[in-house]
Formats: C-alpha cells, structure tokens, sequence
C-alpha cells in the first residue's frame, strides 16, 4: 500500500494550484471550502470567545464586575448563538467533514460541489446577519429564542439574528444533502460500508439530523419572526396559542443538534483512538451502529428540557424514559474507545491527548445528562449552573477537544506540514486542566442552587465563580497557543510525509498536502477499515488478498 | 471559475445521484411543512370551534379552483417530462410555459383571496374581524392560514423559477443533444409543491366546514 | 405514457370532487382518507417514485417516519396536559382588547 503520488505532484497541491483570491472565492474544490470554513469559523470562535471572557470577567464579583444587567444578557445570548450556530454546528461535520468525506470515499470531490460552494456562502451570509443584529442592539433572550420574550417584550435585533441563523440552517441542510449523497455514491471500488472509516458512519448519522431537524428550526424561526413582525399570535397566550409548542418545534430541532454537535466528534475520536494505539476499533459495528441509533433515538428526548415548564406529566415520562435510551449507545462508545486502548501501544501525540481528554469529558457530560433526565432530580437542577456544566462539558470539553484533535490529526494531511509536537500536548494538557477548573466549580455552584442566566449572585458562590474565571484564563491560553503555531507551522513546520501517523484510512494514500483531484489514479480498496497489518507487511497482506481481487 | 474534476463515473452516474439528492432535498422540505402541520394538530384540537369558525370564513370557490389549477400544471409539466425523455425540445418548454401560466394564475387568484381578507379584517391583529369567545381561535387559524399559503406561494414562486430556467436552457441548447435530469429535478419539484398544496387544501378549507 | 400521466390526472379530478363531497356530508376522516389517496398518486403517477433511485424510496420514506416522530411526539404534550390545558381561559375572555365583536360578513 506504497503512496500512489509521485513526488512530482506536490507542486500541483490544491492548495498552490491556483493563487488568486477569486480562485478561492469561486472554488469548487471542497478541499479549498473547507479551508474557507475554517477561516471563518475560527473567526467567529474568536467572536464567541470574547463574549465567554468578559461573562467570566464580570462573575468574577456577586454584584458583577463590568457588565450593566441588560448588557450581560446579550452577551450571553451572544456567546450562545453565535458558539452553537457559527463555530460547533459547522466545525467538525462542515469544516474537517468537507475536506475528509471525499477522500475517505477515494471520490474526487463531493456530490454537489457547487451546492457546496452556495452553502458556504449562505454560511458568511447568516455570519454576517448575526453579527449585525448583536453589534446594532444585541438580543437577551438566550440562544433558545424562547417566546413570548423574543417576540412581545423583547428590546432587541430578534429580526437579523433570526434570519441569520435561518440561513445558516439552509446551510447545513446544503451540507447534509451533500454529504449524505456522498456517502452513498461515490465510494470507491471496494469501499463497501462496513469497510468506511467510522469518520464516514458518524458524518452520515450527523447529515442525517441536519437534514431531518434542521428544516423544524426553519420553520420555528419563520413563526417566530412572524409572529414578532406582525404582531400577529402564533405561540401568543393571550389568544390562547402556547408558548410551549415553541419550546417543543425548538427542541425538535435542537436536542437532534446537540448530537450535530457531538457525533463528528466521536467520529474523530474513533479514528484518533486506532490510529495511535495501531489497533483496530474494537466493535467496528457496534460503534458505526451506535452513530446511527444516537441520531435516530436523539430526535425522541427533546422534551426532557421542558420538564418543569408545564408540560404534561404523561409526556415528561415518556421523554425521560427515552432520555435515558440514547446514553446507551453512546455508553457503547465510550466502552469501545476503552477497549480499543486496552492492550495497544498507546502513543500520546497531541491527537491522541486531546482524544482521551474527550473521552473522559464526554463520560462526565453524558452521566450528568442523566441527572438531568430524571424527572425529580431535573427539578432542583434545571436553570442552574449545574446545567451549564452539563452542556459544556460535552460541547466543550468534548467536541472543542475532538476538532482540536482532528486539526492536529489531519494538520499534515490538511497543509503539508507538521506542527510542533511538544506544543501540541503542552495546549493539550492546558486545555484538559483548563476546562476542568473552568466547568467543575459550575457543576458544584448549580447543585448549590446558583441559577443560570444572572448577572449577580449571592455572595457565598465567589470563591468557586472566581475559580472558574482562573480556569477560563487558562482555556483562553490552551486555545491561543494552537493558533499561534498552527500559523507558525504553515510557514516553518517540517514538510509533512503522505502518513505520518501510520493510518490506514484512504486519505492517507494520496500526498500531503494532496493534489487537486485528491488521487492522481482512483484508489481501490482491498482491505477492510483499520487494517494495521496490511499497512504494516503490504507485501503478504497483498498476496492474502489475491483471490479476492 | 476553476474547473474541478467532476466526481461522477459517467452521466448515467451523474443523473441518478441528482435525482437522489433532489429527492432527499424534498424529505427535508416534508419536516420544514411538518412543523406547520404541527401547529395545526394541535390548535385544531385544542381551539376546535375558534379553529373551525376561522375555516368557514375562507373562500371554498377559489381554494377549489387553485386546486384543480395546480393538480393540471403538475401534469402538464409531466407531460414536458415525457417529452424530454423522447428527445422533444418543443415539447419540454410547451408544457414548461403552460404550466407556469398555470402557476401563475394560482398565484393571482391567491393573491386577490388575500387582498379579499384583508378587506374583511381577517388578517390577525388588533382589528381582527371575527369577535365573541372563540375569537382567539380564529386568530390563530389566520396567522396559520396567511404563513402557509404564503409559504407555499413562496415555494410556487421558486418552481415557477425553476420551470422557466429550464425552458430557457432547453431553448439555448436546441440542437445539442437534449438532457432529461434537469427537468425531471424540476418536475420532482414542481409535483411535491402540488402535492404540499394537496394537503393543505383540507386543512384550510374543508375540515371543520361543516 | 402521456395516457398514464393523463388517467392519473383524471382520477385526481374525480377524487377531489369525491373530497368536496364528503366535506360537504361533514366527515373529517372521509377528507383525510381522499387527501392521502390524491398525494400518493401523486408520489406514484407524477413523481415516479417506483422509477426513481431505491434511494429516493429510502429518503421518502424516511421523511414521513420523522414526520410522524415530530406529529406524535409534539401533540403529546398537548393532548395529555391537565395541570394547565391547552387554550385555557384566556382565549375566551370577552373583554379582550384584541377581540371586538363579530364584523364579518
Ligand atoms: C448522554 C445523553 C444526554 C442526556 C441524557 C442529556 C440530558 C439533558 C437534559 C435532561 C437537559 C435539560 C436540563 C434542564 O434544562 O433542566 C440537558 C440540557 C442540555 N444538554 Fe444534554 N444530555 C445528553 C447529552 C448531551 C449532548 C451530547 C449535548 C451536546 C453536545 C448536550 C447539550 C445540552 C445542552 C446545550 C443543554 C442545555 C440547553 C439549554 O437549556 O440551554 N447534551 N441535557
Ligand atoms: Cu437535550
């Protein structure tokens, strides 16, 4: 399985082909997209992140260090929005997604390339839309738009931001489609489905929800902002309408998006996982399964957030119980990635750090996911910080950590070069010590009784509000480090070989950074997924495969 | 634009995976009306006389009429599809323009019933026609009512786009050798808007008539 | 071909007057059994679905399944709530600014 690139072709990289900006701007290359979308999603990381330092500023004091009342609520509602839809929906799935899933199929591009370009675009629009409405006004409803606040006594731009995440839906359904479509036409000869990687099988089960959830958002936005503009009642109480039928259209969408934001990143984990410990994933098919199972059992749970707004018992049970149905598969996971570890040689690269530091991340987030799905814990619990930590240590601890892994991880394939190592667990390290210290404090202060939301609390919550801003500076510095020598790396990192890693994915077949058309010749593939040995003795495992061929 | 290679084996290859994707497209357009028919499930129950008193105030006659308007420009366009599949350009943008004009007079006829109920006051709002107990139901019908139809005009407006696209490019490319997928993409289009209005038709104007 | 595309056209027709007339004899179910029959003759005689990729069926099928999920699970809620039902006393206020007495026609 010797690289089937020449040396020649490295002068005809995707990435130097062509120079000028329009041969950017107009690219159909999803190589080049993804770049486009890592640019602009590191931008708004960037935008979010401030928003996050000065909330953590201002809790540094009960009765708030900086902020007036009404501008920390738009900052969160800032933060919030602008994290979900702009940075985490389209890290993972669009931004690595793009420039995986045609390599991984061995496919010279995505099904619908110009639909992938009009998707981006649709993307910097919504950006764009977004970032108007929070600079000219703000909003304070929370990311969660939550009538009748947002539509009757709402002082703020609810009509940019709204149509600026409607669009950034349009734009993940692009992407679903497009991924989707992918997956199942244009696997390469041999590439049979439980030969994909399980990148591919946790890409699919997250277009799934893109496509199927996103469209409720669609919908939900669009009654919303009629019902703001017009003044006319659609969730409207005093007409009798319901405001919890906005919360339910909302959660539909939103609790399936929650594993937008998680699945990829399994995915990368998965890869991560085998690749270091140069063992197959343990229970191919029970992990490629359990992608799928947590999209489909995901969209039945949304109603555990709203177990104490009033909705009807019968239904909070049942939504519980379902609740309790997804941590299974992704307990299989967990189980999986464990034994996948268990007895190999691990090596501890940077992509291999911030993949354990997800695992364990994720199992914290997930048990306390529980908590919460009880209905008589839920009640203590719900609004208060413990909520927020729940979530972030998911979103954050686990799917932030799971893109830094996949950057690092695809980082040689991605741009030729490598990244200094020693760096890469030091932010590694940071950021997993970091987090902690930022979200553990959270848990202890909601079970406490410190609600979500506030601009000031009581005095007896300031040594563990103060901690919790420490580790945010710390977490500031672990994601400040990565951009600085990423950026170094571009221009002095040591070229990079086709594998450095000793993968076996299609990806790693083609040159660093790979030419235009992905494959100089269209790859065929003769072994199953993650199979080291083949890589190891490409000689007998050839003469193996013979009679198959 | 800088030509990327096409990822696709052959136009056979090509074709079948845009009519995939155009059909998964559709499945993601059912969830984005889905989340009307929600509301609809459930304020029907809920407000059942306001809801039913809102229905009884639409116009039966042009809601028929639009119906019977866009069931015959679905086929007519199936006919265009037909033609293409027997190489006959003529035929494709025959079809194509009648069942725009068609379209077109759905729209009309849309938008004179709206022009009507906004003389009526049945527009939600605080000069709201309808009055008594279950005024707050009729209201929500209303706002149903005006976001769906305008919805679906919208949807109408973007096939009718798309149907004079590909007459146009059916027109620009006479005698080179003709292509079937973009007008079947279309045509799945076109028939899912028809088939959108299909059971829309009932809920706005027939259930809870009587 | 075009006689297929035109029978089905024709007994869309008919099934419409067959759905104005149940109306018309007040028979909610009549009406939504009528709407089916029309949209999936439409599927099936306009759309071609049973020519169309397997996937096409997949993906059809697919969205009416979660569809369902949205439909079932979202009036759950709704249709089982007693401790504050649905369209509560609110609405039927008399007094209610934004409900005048009865002016249409
Ligand atoms: C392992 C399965 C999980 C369970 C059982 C679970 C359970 C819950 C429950 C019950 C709540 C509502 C708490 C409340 O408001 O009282 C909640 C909130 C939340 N969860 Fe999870 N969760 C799980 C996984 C995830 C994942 C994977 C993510 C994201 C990647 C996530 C993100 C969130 C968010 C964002 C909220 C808060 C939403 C808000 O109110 O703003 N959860 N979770
Ligand atoms: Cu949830």
């Amino acid at each position: 399985m010797a690289p089937i690139s020449g040396p020649d072709t490295t002068q005809r990289s995707y990435l130097w082909q062509d120079g000028t900006v329009r041969s950017w701007l107009l690219t159909t290359d999803h190589k080049r997209i993804a770049l486009l979308y890592m640019a602009s999603i590191t931008a708004f990381f960037v935008l979010g992140s401030v928003g996050a330092a000065l909330i953590r500023l201002h809790l540094i004091s009960p009765t708030g260090a900086i902020l007036s009342d009404a501008t920390y609520s738009r900052m969160f509602t800032m933060h919030g929005i602008v994290m979900v839809w702009l940075f985490l929906v389209p890290s993972i799935p669009v931004t690595l997604g793009n420039f995986l899933v045609p390599l991984m199929l061995g496919a010279k591009d995505l099904a619908f390339p110009r639909l992938n370009l009009i998707s981006w675009y649709l993307f910097i629009m919504a950006g764009a839309l977004v970032v108007y409405g929070l600079f000219r006004g703000g909003l304070e409803t929370g990311w969660t738009f939550y009538t009748p606040l947002s539509t009757d006594y709402t002082q703020g731009r609810v009509l940019p931001v709204v149509a600026g995440v409607f669009l950034s839906g349009f734009s993940s359904i692009a992407t679903g489609v497009n991924f989707i479509i992918s997956i199942h036409q244009l696997r390469a000869p041999g590439l049979t489905w439980y030969r994909l990687p399980l990148m591919l099988w946790a890409l699919y089960a997250t277009s799934v929800i893109f496509v199927l959830a996103t469209p409720v958002l669609s919908i939900t936005l669009l009654l919303l902002a009629f019902e703001h503009f017009f003044h006319v009642g659609v969730f409207d109480p005093a007409l009798g309408g319901d405001p919890l039928l906005f919360q339910h259209l909302f959660w539909f969408y939103s609790h399936p998006a929650v594993y937008i934001m998680i699945l990829p990143g399994m995915g990368v984990v998965s890869e991560v996982v085998s690749t270091f410990c140069h063992k197959p994933v343990f229970g191919y098919r029970f992990v490629a399964w359990s992608s799928i199972s947590i999209a489909a059992i995901g969209f039945l749970v949304w109603g555990h957030h709203m177990f104490v707004a009033g909705t009807s018992l019968y239904a909070a049970v049942v939504f519980s119980m379902l609740s309790f149905l997804v941590s299974v598969p992704s307990a299989i996971k967990v189980f999986n990635w464990l034994g996948t570890m268990h007895g190999g040689a691990i090596r501890l690269d940077a992509p291999m750090l911030y993949a354990m530091g997800f695992i364990g991340l994720f199992t914290v987030g997930g048990l306390t996911g529980l908590f919460l799905a009880s209905l008589a814990s839920d009640v203590h619990l719900t609004q208060t910080y413990f909520v927020v930590a729940h979530f972030h240590y998911i979103m954050v601890g686990g799917m932030v950590s799971a893109y830094f892994a996949g950057l690092h991880y695809w980082w040689p394939k991605i741009t030729g070069r490598m990244y200094p190592e020693m760096w890469g667990r030091t932010a590694a390290a940071l950021l997993f010590f970091g987090f902690n210290l930022t979200f553990f404090p959270q848990f202890i202060l909601g079970y406490e009784g410190m609600p979500r939301r506030y601009a000031t609390y009581p005095a007896q919550f300031q040594v563990l509000n103060v901690l919790s801003s420490a580790g945010a500076s710390i977490l500031a510095l672990a994601y400040i480090l990565p951009l600085i020598y990423f950026t170094w790396s571009l221009f002095r990192g040591a070229p990079a070989t086709d594998n450095p890693w000793q993968a076996t994915g299609l990806e790693w077949r083609t040159s660093s950074p790979p030419p235009v058309e992905n494959f100089i010749t269209p790859p065929v593939v003769t072994h199953e997924a993650y199979d080291y040995a083949a890589l190891d003795h490409p000689d007998t495992a050839q003469r193996a495969e013979a009679p198959h061929v | 634009m800088s030509e990327h290679p096409e990822p696709y084996d052959s136009p056979q290859h090509r074709d079948e995976t845009a009519i995939a994707g155009m059909w998964l497209f559709l499945a993601s357009e059912i969830l984005l009306f889905g989340g009307l028919f929600l509301i609809f499930v459930v304020y029907s129950h809920s407000h059942a006389a306001g809801w039913a008193l809102g229905v009884r105030h639409t116009s039966l006659v042009i809601g028929g009429i639009n119906t019977v308007l866009l069931l015959t420009s679905s086929m007519v366009y199936i006919l265009g599809v037909e033609a293409a599949r027997n190489g006959n350009a003529r035929g494709i943008i025959q079809a194509g323009l009648g069942a725009a004009a068609l379209g077109m007079t759905f729209l009309c006829l849309k938008g004179w019933e709206w022009h009507t109920e906004f003389g009526e006051h049945l527009f939600p709002g605080p000069g709201f026609a309808i009055g008594g107990p279950q005024a707050g139901g009729a209201q929500l019908f209303y706002s149903f009512y005006f976001l769906s139809t305008a919805l679906h005009g919208l949807h109408m407006l973007v096939g009718i786009g798309l149907i004079a696209w590909v007459c146009l490019r059916t027109y620009r490319g006479r005698g080179r050798l003709l292509q079937v997928m973009p007008v079947e993409v279309v045509g799945l289009y076109w028939s899912f808007v028809d088939l959108v209005w299909i059971l829309l038709f009932p809920v706005l104007y027939l259930i809870g008539r009587v | 071909m075009m006689v297929h595309v035109l029978s089905c056209w024709v007994v869309l027709l008919m099934l419409l007057a067959v759905e104005l007339f149940v109306a018309a004899a007040g028979s909610g179910w009549g009406i939504g059994a009528c709407a089916g029959v029309m949209a999936l003759l439409i599927a099936y005689g306009f759309m071609r679905i049973t020519r169309a990729p397997a996937l096409a069926f997949i993906f059809a099928v697919g969205g009416l399944f979660w569809l369902s999920i949205l439909l079932a699970l979202g009036s759950l809620d709704s249709f089982t709530r007693t401790n504050f039902p649905v369209g509560d006393t609110l609405s039927s206020t008399a007094h209610d600014p934004r409900t005048p007495p009865d002016t249409a026609p």
